[in-house]
Protein backbone atom coordinates (compact mmCIF):
# COMPACT_ATOMS: atom_id res chain seq x y z
CA UNK A 1 0.00 0.00 0.00
CA UNK A 2 2.67 2.48 1.07
CA UNK A 3 4.58 1.73 -2.10
CA UNK A 4 1.74 3.00 -4.24
CA UNK A 5 1.60 6.23 -2.30
CA UNK A 6 5.36 6.70 -2.65
CA UNK A 7 5.19 5.95 -6.36
CA UNK A 8 2.44 8.49 -7.00
CA UNK A 9 4.35 11.06 -4.96
CA UNK A 10 7.56 10.36 -6.89
CA UNK A 11 5.69 10.79 -10.19
CA UNK A 12 4.21 14.08 -8.95
CA UNK A 13 7.65 15.25 -7.88
CA UNK A 14 9.17 14.32 -11.24
CA UNK A 15 6.34 16.15 -13.05
CA UNK A 16 7.09 19.19 -10.92
CA UNK A 17 10.77 19.11 -11.84
CA UNK A 18 9.85 18.68 -15.50
CA UNK A 19 7.53 21.68 -15.28
CA UNK A 20 10.10 23.85 -13.53
CA UNK A 21 12.70 23.15 -16.19
CA UNK A 22 10.46 23.54 -19.26
CA UNK A 23 7.92 26.24 -18.36
CA UNK A 24 8.61 29.79 -19.54
CA UNK A 25 5.81 31.44 -17.59
CA UNK A 26 6.75 32.31 -14.00
CA UNK A 27 3.25 31.37 -12.80
CA UNK A 28 3.64 28.00 -14.51
CA UNK A 29 6.92 27.47 -12.67
CA UNK A 30 5.20 28.30 -9.39
CA UNK A 31 2.47 25.76 -10.18
CA UNK A 32 5.16 23.15 -10.81
CA UNK A 33 6.76 23.97 -7.47
CA UNK A 34 3.33 23.40 -5.90
CA UNK A 35 3.25 19.93 -7.50
CA UNK A 36 6.61 19.16 -5.88
CA UNK A 37 5.33 20.41 -2.53
CA UNK A 38 2.25 18.22 -2.85
CA UNK A 39 4.47 15.22 -3.48
CA UNK A 40 6.06 15.97 -0.11
CA UNK A 41 2.66 16.15 1.60
CA UNK A 42 1.50 12.94 -0.02
CA UNK A 43 4.68 11.20 1.12
CA UNK A 44 4.21 12.37 4.68
CA UNK A 45 0.55 11.38 4.84
CA UNK A 46 1.48 7.99 3.38
CA UNK A 47 4.14 7.45 6.04
CA UNK A 48 1.60 8.62 8.60
CA UNK A 49 -0.24 5.33 8.12
CA UNK A 50 2.60 3.70 10.05
CA UNK A 51 4.30 6.52 11.94
CA UNK A 52 1.14 8.14 13.26
CA UNK A 53 0.77 11.60 14.69
CA UNK A 54 4.22 13.05 14.12
CA UNK A 55 3.69 12.62 10.35
CA UNK A 56 0.45 14.57 10.54
CA UNK A 57 2.14 17.37 12.48
CA UNK A 58 4.93 17.41 9.90
CA UNK A 59 2.46 17.64 7.04
CA UNK A 60 0.73 20.66 8.58
CA UNK A 61 4.06 22.40 8.97
CA UNK A 62 5.03 21.53 5.40
CA UNK A 63 1.78 23.00 4.05
CA UNK A 64 2.24 26.21 6.06
CA UNK A 65 5.83 26.59 4.86
CA UNK A 66 4.84 26.11 1.23
CA UNK A 67 2.02 28.64 1.52
CA UNK A 68 4.34 31.27 3.05
CA UNK A 69 6.79 30.72 0.23
CA UNK A 70 4.26 30.85 -2.60
CA UNK A 71 2.75 34.10 -1.28
CA UNK A 72 6.14 35.78 -1.59
CA UNK A 73 6.61 34.19 -5.01
CA UNK A 74 3.35 35.56 -6.39
CA UNK A 75 4.25 39.03 -5.08
CA UNK A 76 7.57 38.78 -6.90
CA UNK A 77 5.80 37.74 -10.11
CA UNK A 78 3.56 40.83 -9.83
CA UNK A 79 6.70 42.92 -9.38
CA UNK A 80 8.28 41.31 -12.44
CA UNK A 81 5.17 42.12 -14.45
CA UNK A 82 5.36 45.77 -13.37
CA UNK A 83 8.98 46.15 -14.45
CA UNK A 84 8.80 44.13 -17.69
CA UNK A 85 5.12 43.89 -18.71
CA UNK A 86 5.44 40.12 -19.00
CA UNK A 87 6.15 37.22 -16.69
CA UNK A 88 8.18 35.07 -19.04
CA UNK A 89 11.41 33.78 -17.60
CA UNK A 90 13.63 31.18 -19.19
CA UNK A 91 15.32 29.59 -16.23
CA UNK A 92 17.33 27.17 -18.32
CA UNK A 93 19.06 29.83 -20.41
CA UNK A 94 18.96 32.89 -18.13
CA UNK A 95 20.43 31.06 -15.19
CA UNK A 96 23.52 30.02 -17.06
CA UNK A 97 25.56 32.39 -14.90
CA UNK B 1 7.54 26.70 30.87
CA UNK B 2 10.00 29.59 31.01
CA UNK B 3 12.77 27.27 32.09
CA UNK B 4 12.38 25.30 28.86
CA UNK B 5 12.74 28.50 26.82
CA UNK B 6 15.96 29.66 28.49
CA UNK B 7 18.27 28.20 25.76
CA UNK B 8 16.35 30.41 23.33
CA UNK B 9 16.88 33.62 25.33
CA UNK B 10 19.08 35.22 22.65
CA UNK B 11 16.51 34.39 19.97
CA UNK B 12 13.79 35.89 22.14
CA UNK B 13 15.83 39.09 22.38
CA UNK B 14 15.69 39.26 18.57
CA UNK B 15 11.95 38.51 18.47
CA UNK B 16 11.12 41.12 21.11
CA UNK B 17 13.43 43.63 19.42
CA UNK B 18 11.82 43.02 16.02
CA UNK B 19 8.29 43.40 17.38
CA UNK B 20 9.18 46.58 19.28
CA UNK B 21 10.72 48.07 16.14
CA UNK B 22 7.53 47.18 14.27
CA UNK B 23 5.54 49.34 16.67
CA UNK B 24 8.13 52.13 16.72
CA UNK B 25 7.99 52.15 12.91
CA UNK B 26 4.25 52.92 13.09
CA UNK B 27 4.65 56.06 15.21
CA UNK B 28 7.88 57.42 13.69
CA UNK B 29 7.28 60.36 11.35
CA UNK B 30 8.58 60.17 7.77
CA UNK B 31 12.19 61.26 7.51
CA UNK B 32 13.23 59.81 10.83
CA UNK B 33 13.11 56.14 9.87
CA UNK B 34 16.87 55.90 9.96
CA UNK B 35 16.56 55.49 13.73
CA UNK B 36 15.16 52.01 13.05
CA UNK B 37 18.52 51.02 11.59
CA UNK B 38 20.32 52.05 14.76
CA UNK B 39 17.66 50.21 16.75
CA UNK B 40 18.24 47.04 14.72
CA UNK B 41 21.99 47.30 15.24
CA UNK B 42 21.25 47.64 18.95
CA UNK B 43 19.06 44.52 18.88
CA UNK B 44 21.88 42.52 17.30
CA UNK B 45 24.29 43.79 19.95
CA UNK B 46 21.77 42.86 22.65
CA UNK B 47 21.46 39.39 21.12
CA UNK B 48 25.24 39.03 21.04
CA UNK B 49 25.49 40.15 24.68
CA UNK B 50 22.83 37.59 25.58
CA UNK B 51 24.95 34.81 24.07
CA UNK B 52 27.87 35.88 26.27
CA UNK B 53 26.09 36.79 29.51
CA UNK B 54 23.22 34.29 29.77
CA UNK B 55 23.37 30.55 30.19
CA UNK B 56 21.93 29.21 26.94
CA UNK B 57 22.69 25.54 27.51
CA UNK B 58 20.08 22.82 27.75
CA UNK B 59 17.15 21.58 25.69
CA UNK B 60 14.21 23.61 24.54
CA UNK B 61 10.96 23.03 22.65
CA UNK B 62 10.68 19.48 23.95
CA UNK B 63 14.13 18.54 22.75
CA UNK B 64 13.75 19.91 19.22
CA UNK B 65 16.39 22.53 19.94
CA UNK B 66 19.54 22.10 21.98
CA UNK B 67 21.76 24.96 23.15
CA UNK B 68 25.19 23.34 22.75
CA UNK B 69 28.51 24.85 21.66
CA UNK B 70 27.57 24.62 17.98
CA UNK B 71 24.33 26.53 18.53
CA UNK B 72 26.14 29.20 20.53
CA UNK B 73 28.90 29.71 17.97
CA UNK B 74 26.50 29.88 15.01
CA UNK B 75 24.36 32.43 16.87
CA UNK B 76 27.37 34.63 17.57
CA UNK B 77 28.59 34.42 13.97
CA UNK B 78 25.24 35.22 12.35
CA UNK B 79 24.34 37.98 14.83
CA UNK B 80 27.69 39.61 14.12
CA UNK B 81 26.96 39.19 10.40
CA UNK B 82 23.59 40.85 10.90
CA UNK B 83 25.19 43.73 12.78
CA UNK B 84 27.74 44.30 10.02
CA UNK B 85 25.02 44.15 7.36
CA UNK B 86 22.86 46.70 9.19
CA UNK B 87 25.77 49.12 9.44
CA UNK B 88 26.37 48.72 5.70
CA UNK B 89 22.69 49.37 4.85
CA UNK B 90 22.10 52.42 7.08
CA UNK B 91 23.03 55.06 4.55
CA UNK B 92 21.96 53.08 1.47
CA UNK B 93 18.53 52.36 2.88
CA UNK B 94 18.01 56.00 3.86
CA UNK B 95 18.68 57.07 0.28
CA UNK B 96 16.99 54.29 -1.71
CA UNK B 97 13.97 53.21 0.33
CA UNK B 98 13.57 55.89 3.02
CA UNK B 99 10.01 54.98 3.99
CA UNK B 100 10.44 51.22 3.92
CA UNK B 101 13.56 50.98 6.07
CA UNK B 102 11.54 49.54 8.95
CA UNK B 103 10.34 46.62 6.83
CA UNK B 104 13.84 45.95 5.55
CA UNK B 105 15.29 45.68 9.06
CA UNK B 106 12.32 43.62 10.25
CA UNK B 107 12.96 41.08 7.54
CA UNK B 108 16.67 41.07 8.33
CA UNK B 109 15.95 40.33 11.99
CA UNK B 110 13.61 37.44 11.14
CA UNK B 111 16.11 35.98 8.69
CA UNK B 112 18.90 36.14 11.28
CA UNK B 113 16.52 34.59 13.81
CA UNK B 114 16.13 31.60 11.49
CA UNK B 115 19.90 31.37 10.98
CA UNK B 116 20.49 31.46 14.73
CA UNK B 117 18.07 28.57 15.25
CA UNK B 118 19.74 26.44 12.57
CA UNK B 119 22.87 26.03 14.70
CA UNK B 120 21.00 24.06 17.36
CA UNK B 121 18.24 22.14 15.58
CA UNK B 122 17.67 18.58 16.72
CA UNK B 123 14.46 17.91 14.86
CA UNK B 124 13.56 17.67 11.16
CA UNK B 125 10.47 19.84 11.52
CA UNK B 126 12.33 22.65 13.29
CA UNK B 127 15.11 22.32 10.72
CA UNK B 128 12.61 22.83 7.89
CA UNK B 129 10.92 25.76 9.65
CA UNK B 130 14.20 27.50 10.56
CA UNK B 131 15.51 27.02 7.01
CA UNK B 132 12.41 28.72 5.59
CA UNK B 133 12.49 31.44 8.24
CA UNK B 134 15.99 32.20 7.07
CA UNK B 135 15.13 32.01 3.37
CA UNK B 136 11.74 33.67 2.82
CA UNK B 137 12.74 37.14 4.15
CA UNK B 138 15.76 37.03 1.84
CA UNK B 139 13.50 36.79 -1.23
CA UNK B 140 11.64 39.93 -0.17
CA UNK B 141 14.81 41.83 0.75
CA UNK B 142 16.36 40.95 -2.61
CA UNK B 143 13.44 42.64 -4.39
CA UNK B 144 13.52 45.76 -2.23
CA UNK B 145 14.71 47.98 -5.08
CA UNK B 146 11.39 47.29 -6.75
CA UNK B 147 11.79 49.66 -9.72
CA UNK B 148 15.15 48.18 -10.67
CA UNK B 149 14.74 45.56 -13.39
CA UNK B 150 17.99 43.74 -12.59
CA UNK B 151 17.15 43.57 -8.89
CA UNK B 152 13.68 42.13 -9.50
CA UNK B 153 15.06 39.53 -11.90
CA UNK B 154 17.82 38.67 -9.45
CA UNK B 155 15.25 38.33 -6.68
CA UNK B 156 13.02 36.11 -8.81
CA UNK B 157 15.93 33.85 -9.66
CA UNK B 158 16.83 33.63 -5.99
CA UNK B 159 13.20 32.86 -5.24
CA UNK B 160 12.57 30.26 -7.94
CA UNK B 161 15.74 28.30 -7.25
CA UNK B 162 15.08 28.70 -3.53
CA UNK B 163 11.51 27.42 -3.82
CA UNK B 164 12.56 24.44 -5.93
CA UNK B 165 15.36 23.66 -3.50
CA UNK B 166 12.99 23.93 -0.52
CA UNK B 167 10.64 21.48 -2.21
CA UNK B 168 13.55 19.11 -2.86
CA UNK B 169 14.77 19.46 0.73
CA UNK B 170 11.31 18.78 2.13
CA UNK B 171 10.90 15.79 -0.22
CA UNK B 172 14.18 14.48 1.14
CA UNK B 173 13.05 15.12 4.70
CA UNK B 174 9.79 13.27 4.10
CA UNK B 175 11.66 10.20 2.82
CA UNK B 176 14.16 10.35 5.69
CA UNK B 177 11.28 10.61 8.11
CA UNK B 178 9.49 7.68 6.50
CA UNK B 179 12.56 5.48 6.64
CA UNK B 180 13.59 6.42 10.19
CA UNK B 181 10.02 6.72 11.57
CA UNK B 182 11.14 9.71 13.65
CA UNK B 183 11.79 13.40 13.24
CA UNK B 184 14.62 13.47 15.79
CA UNK B 185 18.05 13.84 14.19
CA UNK B 186 19.49 11.51 16.85
CA UNK B 187 17.04 8.72 15.93
CA UNK B 188 17.67 9.32 12.23
CA UNK B 189 21.42 8.94 12.73
CA UNK B 190 20.84 5.68 14.60
CA UNK B 191 18.50 4.41 11.89
CA UNK B 192 21.11 5.26 9.25
CA UNK B 193 23.53 2.79 10.80
CA UNK B 194 21.16 0.14 12.18
CA UNK B 195 18.56 -0.02 9.43
CA UNK B 196 19.84 1.63 6.27
CA UNK B 197 17.46 1.51 3.32
CA UNK B 198 17.41 2.85 -0.24
CA UNK B 199 14.61 5.23 0.73
CA UNK B 200 16.78 6.74 3.46
CA UNK B 201 19.70 7.31 1.09
CA UNK B 202 17.41 8.74 -1.59
CA UNK B 203 15.98 11.11 0.99
CA UNK B 204 19.41 12.09 2.27
CA UNK B 205 20.59 12.80 -1.30
CA UNK B 206 17.53 14.95 -2.05
CA UNK B 207 18.00 16.85 1.21
CA UNK B 208 21.69 17.39 0.50
CA UNK B 209 20.94 18.61 -3.03
CA UNK B 210 18.22 20.94 -1.76
CA UNK B 211 20.38 22.41 0.97
CA UNK B 212 23.28 22.61 -1.49
CA UNK B 213 21.11 24.90 -3.64
CA UNK B 214 20.96 27.41 -0.80
CA UNK B 215 24.69 27.18 -0.21
CA UNK B 216 25.42 27.65 -3.90
CA UNK B 217 27.06 24.28 -4.42
CA UNK B 218 27.73 23.28 -8.05
CA UNK B 219 25.63 22.24 -10.04
CA UNK B 220 23.05 24.27 -8.09
CA UNK B 221 25.01 27.53 -8.11
CA UNK B 222 23.51 29.24 -11.18
CA UNK B 223 21.51 31.78 -9.21
CA UNK B 224 24.51 33.02 -7.20
CA UNK B 225 26.26 35.35 -9.69
CA UNK B 226 23.05 36.78 -11.16
CA UNK B 227 21.50 37.48 -7.79
CA UNK B 228 24.69 39.00 -6.39
CA UNK B 229 25.04 41.15 -9.50
CA UNK B 230 21.43 42.30 -9.67
CA UNK B 231 20.33 43.00 -6.11
CA UNK B 232 21.32 46.01 -4.01
CA UNK B 233 24.99 45.92 -2.93
CA UNK B 234 24.62 46.14 0.89
CA UNK B 235 22.07 43.33 0.77
CA UNK B 236 24.63 41.10 -0.92
CA UNK B 237 26.96 41.65 2.05
CA UNK B 238 24.15 40.06 4.09
CA UNK B 239 23.07 37.34 1.65
CA UNK B 240 26.60 36.15 0.89
CA UNK B 241 27.64 35.32 4.46
CA UNK B 242 25.08 34.58 7.19
CA UNK B 243 22.92 32.12 5.25
CA UNK B 244 26.02 30.19 4.12
CA UNK B 245 27.38 29.78 7.65
CA UNK B 246 23.98 28.83 9.06
CA UNK B 247 23.32 26.51 6.11
CA UNK B 248 26.59 24.66 6.51
CA UNK B 249 25.91 24.29 10.25
CA UNK B 250 22.50 22.82 9.43
CA UNK B 251 24.06 20.39 6.94
CA UNK B 252 26.60 19.37 9.58
CA UNK B 253 23.87 18.82 12.19
CA UNK B 254 21.74 16.72 9.87
CA UNK B 255 24.50 14.64 8.31
CA UNK B 256 27.10 14.33 11.08
CA UNK B 257 25.45 13.22 14.25
CA UNK B 258 27.58 11.43 16.78
CA UNK B 259 29.21 8.12 16.04
CA UNK B 260 26.56 7.08 13.57
CA UNK B 261 25.92 9.39 10.70
CA UNK B 262 23.58 9.93 7.82
CA UNK B 263 26.60 11.03 5.80
CA UNK B 264 28.01 7.54 5.18
CA UNK B 265 25.50 6.56 2.51
CA UNK B 266 25.70 9.82 0.58
CA UNK B 267 29.45 10.40 0.93
CA UNK B 268 30.27 9.63 -2.75
CA UNK B 269 27.54 12.00 -3.93
CA UNK B 270 28.70 14.68 -1.47
CA UNK B 271 32.31 14.28 -2.57
CA UNK B 272 31.22 14.70 -6.20
CA UNK B 273 29.52 17.97 -5.22
CA UNK B 274 32.69 19.08 -3.40
CA UNK B 275 34.95 18.42 -6.39
CA UNK B 276 32.67 20.05 -8.95
CA UNK B 277 32.12 23.05 -6.67
CA UNK B 278 35.82 23.68 -6.08
CA UNK B 279 36.65 23.31 -9.77
CA UNK B 280 33.74 25.23 -11.32
CA UNK B 281 33.73 28.03 -8.71
CA UNK B 282 37.38 28.88 -9.18
CA UNK B 283 37.39 28.23 -12.92
CA UNK B 284 34.43 30.50 -13.62
CA UNK B 285 35.78 33.29 -11.39
CA UNK B 286 38.82 33.83 -13.63
CA UNK B 287 37.15 35.51 -16.67
CA UNK B 288 34.67 37.65 -14.68
CA UNK B 289 34.82 41.41 -15.19
CA UNK B 290 32.26 42.38 -12.53
CA UNK B 291 33.53 42.48 -8.96
CA UNK B 292 30.34 41.04 -7.52
CA UNK B 293 30.23 38.17 -10.02
CA UNK B 294 33.89 37.46 -9.32
CA UNK B 295 33.28 37.35 -5.58
CA UNK B 296 30.15 35.26 -6.21
CA UNK B 297 32.07 32.56 -8.08
CA UNK B 298 34.97 32.68 -5.66
CA UNK B 299 32.41 32.29 -2.86
CA UNK B 300 31.07 29.19 -4.61
CA UNK B 301 34.63 27.83 -4.61
CA UNK B 302 34.95 28.53 -0.89
CA UNK B 303 31.69 26.68 -0.22
CA UNK B 304 33.26 23.67 -1.92
CA UNK B 305 36.13 23.74 0.58
CA UNK B 306 33.74 24.15 3.52
CA UNK B 307 31.64 21.23 2.32
CA UNK B 308 34.84 19.18 2.01
CA UNK B 309 35.35 19.72 5.73
CA UNK B 310 31.86 18.43 6.46
CA UNK B 311 32.32 15.42 4.18
CA UNK B 312 35.61 14.61 5.92
CA UNK B 313 33.44 14.19 8.99
CA UNK B 314 36.04 14.19 11.76
CA UNK B 315 36.14 16.40 14.81
CA UNK B 316 39.18 18.34 13.56
CA UNK B 317 37.62 18.89 10.15
CA UNK B 318 34.32 20.08 11.60
CA UNK B 319 36.15 22.50 13.92
CA UNK B 320 38.01 23.78 10.86
CA UNK B 321 34.69 24.23 9.06
CA UNK B 322 33.33 26.39 11.89
CA UNK B 323 36.53 28.44 11.98
CA UNK B 324 36.40 28.78 8.20
CA UNK B 325 32.78 29.91 8.46
CA UNK B 326 33.63 32.67 10.92
CA UNK B 327 36.62 33.81 8.86
CA UNK B 328 34.63 33.62 5.62
CA UNK B 329 31.91 35.78 7.17
CA UNK B 330 34.13 38.70 8.17
CA UNK B 331 36.23 38.52 5.00
CA UNK B 332 33.41 38.25 2.49
CA UNK B 333 31.15 40.74 4.26
CA UNK B 334 34.05 43.22 4.27
CA UNK B 335 34.85 42.65 0.60
CA UNK B 336 31.23 43.09 -0.44
CA UNK B 337 30.97 46.27 1.64
CA UNK B 338 33.97 47.75 -0.18
CA UNK B 339 32.41 46.78 -3.51
CA UNK B 340 29.12 48.23 -2.27
CA UNK B 341 30.72 51.59 -1.42
CA UNK B 342 32.42 51.67 -4.80
CA UNK B 343 29.34 50.60 -6.77
CA UNK B 344 27.16 53.10 -4.99
CA UNK B 345 29.52 55.94 -5.88
CA UNK B 346 30.23 54.99 -9.49
CA UNK B 347 27.11 53.13 -10.55
CA UNK B 348 29.01 50.07 -11.71
CA UNK B 349 31.06 47.30 -10.18
CA UNK B 350 33.14 46.50 -13.26
CA UNK B 351 36.72 45.68 -12.31
CA UNK B 352 38.13 48.60 -14.30
CA UNK B 353 36.30 50.85 -11.83
CA UNK B 354 38.85 49.69 -9.27
CA UNK B 355 41.64 51.32 -11.28
CA UNK B 356 43.78 53.53 -9.07
CA UNK B 357 41.55 53.04 -6.04
CA UNK B 358 44.70 53.26 -3.91
CA UNK B 359 45.02 56.93 -4.85
CA UNK B 360 41.31 57.77 -4.75
CA UNK B 361 40.65 56.14 -1.40
CA UNK B 362 43.67 54.55 0.31
CA UNK B 363 41.41 53.20 3.07
CA UNK B 364 39.09 51.28 0.73
CA UNK B 365 42.01 49.99 -1.32
CA UNK B 366 43.88 48.77 1.75
CA UNK B 367 40.78 47.12 3.21
CA UNK B 368 40.02 45.41 -0.11
CA UNK B 369 43.65 44.24 -0.35
CA UNK B 370 43.48 42.64 3.10
CA UNK B 371 40.15 40.94 2.28
CA UNK B 372 41.50 39.67 -1.04
CA UNK B 373 44.63 38.32 0.64
CA UNK B 374 42.44 36.60 3.22
CA UNK B 375 40.23 35.06 0.51
CA UNK B 376 43.38 33.95 -1.28
CA UNK B 377 44.84 32.41 1.88
CA UNK B 378 47.97 34.49 2.54
CA UNK B 379 49.57 34.22 6.03
CA UNK B 380 48.76 36.70 8.83
CA UNK B 381 45.15 37.06 7.78
CA UNK B 382 42.37 34.70 8.77
CA UNK B 383 41.98 33.04 5.36
CA UNK B 384 45.38 31.37 5.67
CA UNK B 385 44.63 29.62 8.97
CA UNK B 386 41.14 28.73 7.83
CA UNK B 387 42.48 27.00 4.72
CA UNK B 388 45.37 25.40 6.62
CA UNK B 389 43.16 23.91 9.35
CA UNK B 390 40.64 22.74 6.80
CA UNK B 391 43.28 21.04 4.66
CA UNK B 392 44.88 19.45 7.75
CA UNK B 393 41.49 18.20 8.90
CA UNK B 394 40.56 16.76 5.51
CA UNK B 395 44.05 15.26 5.06
CA UNK B 396 43.79 13.59 8.46
CA UNK B 397 40.48 12.06 7.45
CA UNK B 398 42.07 10.55 4.32
CA UNK B 399 40.89 12.99 1.67
CA UNK B 400 44.38 13.64 0.31
CA UNK B 401 43.34 14.08 -3.33
CA UNK B 402 40.63 16.56 -2.43
CA UNK B 403 43.19 18.54 -0.43
CA UNK B 404 45.52 18.61 -3.44
CA UNK B 405 42.64 19.80 -5.60
CA UNK B 406 41.72 22.45 -3.03
CA UNK B 407 45.31 23.67 -2.82
CA UNK B 408 45.51 23.91 -6.61
CA UNK B 409 42.23 25.82 -6.69
CA UNK B 410 43.66 28.21 -4.07
CA UNK B 411 46.55 29.01 -6.40
CA UNK B 412 44.07 29.78 -9.18
CA UNK B 413 42.19 31.91 -6.65
CA UNK B 414 45.30 33.92 -5.85
CA UNK B 415 45.59 34.71 -9.54
CA UNK B 416 42.22 36.41 -9.85
CA UNK B 417 42.33 38.03 -6.42
CA UNK B 418 45.72 39.57 -7.10
CA UNK B 419 44.51 40.77 -10.49
CA UNK B 420 42.01 42.98 -8.65
CA UNK B 421 44.77 44.12 -6.25
CA UNK B 422 46.99 45.03 -9.19
CA UNK B 423 44.20 47.09 -10.78
CA UNK B 424 43.75 48.97 -7.51
CA UNK B 425 47.42 49.74 -6.94
CA UNK B 426 49.07 49.86 -10.37
CA UNK B 427 46.53 51.36 -12.75
CA UNK B 428 45.92 55.08 -13.19
CA UNK B 429 42.76 56.44 -11.57
CA UNK B 430 40.13 58.58 -13.24
CA UNK B 431 39.33 61.88 -11.61
CA UNK B 432 36.48 60.89 -9.30
CA UNK B 433 37.06 60.75 -5.57
CA UNK B 434 35.20 58.32 -3.33
CA UNK B 435 33.30 59.15 -0.17
CA UNK B 436 32.14 56.39 2.15
CA UNK B 437 29.41 56.84 4.73
CA UNK B 438 30.24 56.36 8.41
CA UNK B 439 28.22 53.17 8.90
CA UNK B 440 29.89 51.33 6.04
CA UNK B 441 33.28 52.62 7.12
CA UNK B 442 32.77 51.38 10.65
CA UNK B 443 31.57 47.98 9.38
CA UNK B 444 34.62 47.65 7.12
CA UNK B 445 36.94 48.54 10.00
CA UNK B 446 35.19 45.94 12.17
CA UNK B 447 35.70 43.29 9.48
CA UNK B 448 39.35 44.35 9.11
CA UNK B 449 39.95 44.02 12.86
CA UNK B 450 38.58 40.49 12.88
CA UNK B 451 40.30 39.40 9.67
CA UNK B 452 43.68 40.55 10.97
CA UNK B 453 42.98 39.62 14.60
CA UNK B 454 41.94 36.06 13.76
CA UNK B 455 44.94 35.88 11.45
CA UNK B 456 47.51 36.95 14.03
CA UNK B 457 46.10 35.14 17.08
CA UNK B 458 43.95 32.30 15.77
CA UNK B 459 44.24 30.04 18.85
CA UNK B 460 41.33 31.39 20.95
CA UNK B 461 39.00 31.29 17.95
CA UNK B 462 40.12 27.77 17.05
CA UNK B 463 39.45 26.71 20.64
CA UNK B 464 35.87 28.02 20.37
CA UNK B 465 35.41 26.24 17.03
CA UNK B 466 36.70 22.99 18.53
CA UNK B 467 34.28 23.28 21.39
CA UNK B 468 31.47 23.81 18.90
CA UNK B 469 32.51 20.72 16.93
CA UNK B 470 32.50 18.68 20.15
CA UNK B 471 28.74 19.19 20.25
CA UNK B 472 28.35 16.78 17.34
CA UNK B 473 31.49 14.64 17.20
CA UNK B 474 33.90 13.27 19.77
CA UNK B 475 37.44 14.70 19.48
Amino acid sequence: MIHWVLTVAAVLFALGIYGVSTRKNAVGILLSVELMANAVNLNLVGFGMRAGDSAHVFVLFAIALTVAEVVVGLALVVLLYRTRKNVLIDLASELRG
Amino acid sequence: MWASLSPLAADLVLVIGALSLLIVDLVLPHGEKKVLGYGTAGVFIAGLLATFLLDLSGEALGGAYVGDGMALLVKRIVYAGGFIAVLGSLDYGERHWPLRQGEYYQLMLYSVLGMGLLGGVEDLILLAVAFELMGVPLYVMAAFARKDKLAVEGALKLYLTGAVSSAATLYGFSLIFGAAQSTRLQDIAVAASSAPSPILWLGASAALAGMGFKLGVVPFHMWVPDTYRGTSPPFVAFLAVGPKVAGIAAVARLFLHGETALLDGVAPFALLLVWSTIIVGNWMAVPQTSARRLLAYSGVGHMGLVLLGVVAGTHTALAAVMFYGAGYLVTTAGAFLVVSALTDEQGSDELDRFAGLAQKSPFLAFAMLVFLLSLGGIPFVVGFWAKLYLFLGAWGAGFAWSVVLGAMASVVGLFYYLRVARTMYMDEPDAQGISVDMGTQFAIVLCLVFVVGMGVVPQPFVAIAEEAASALLRP
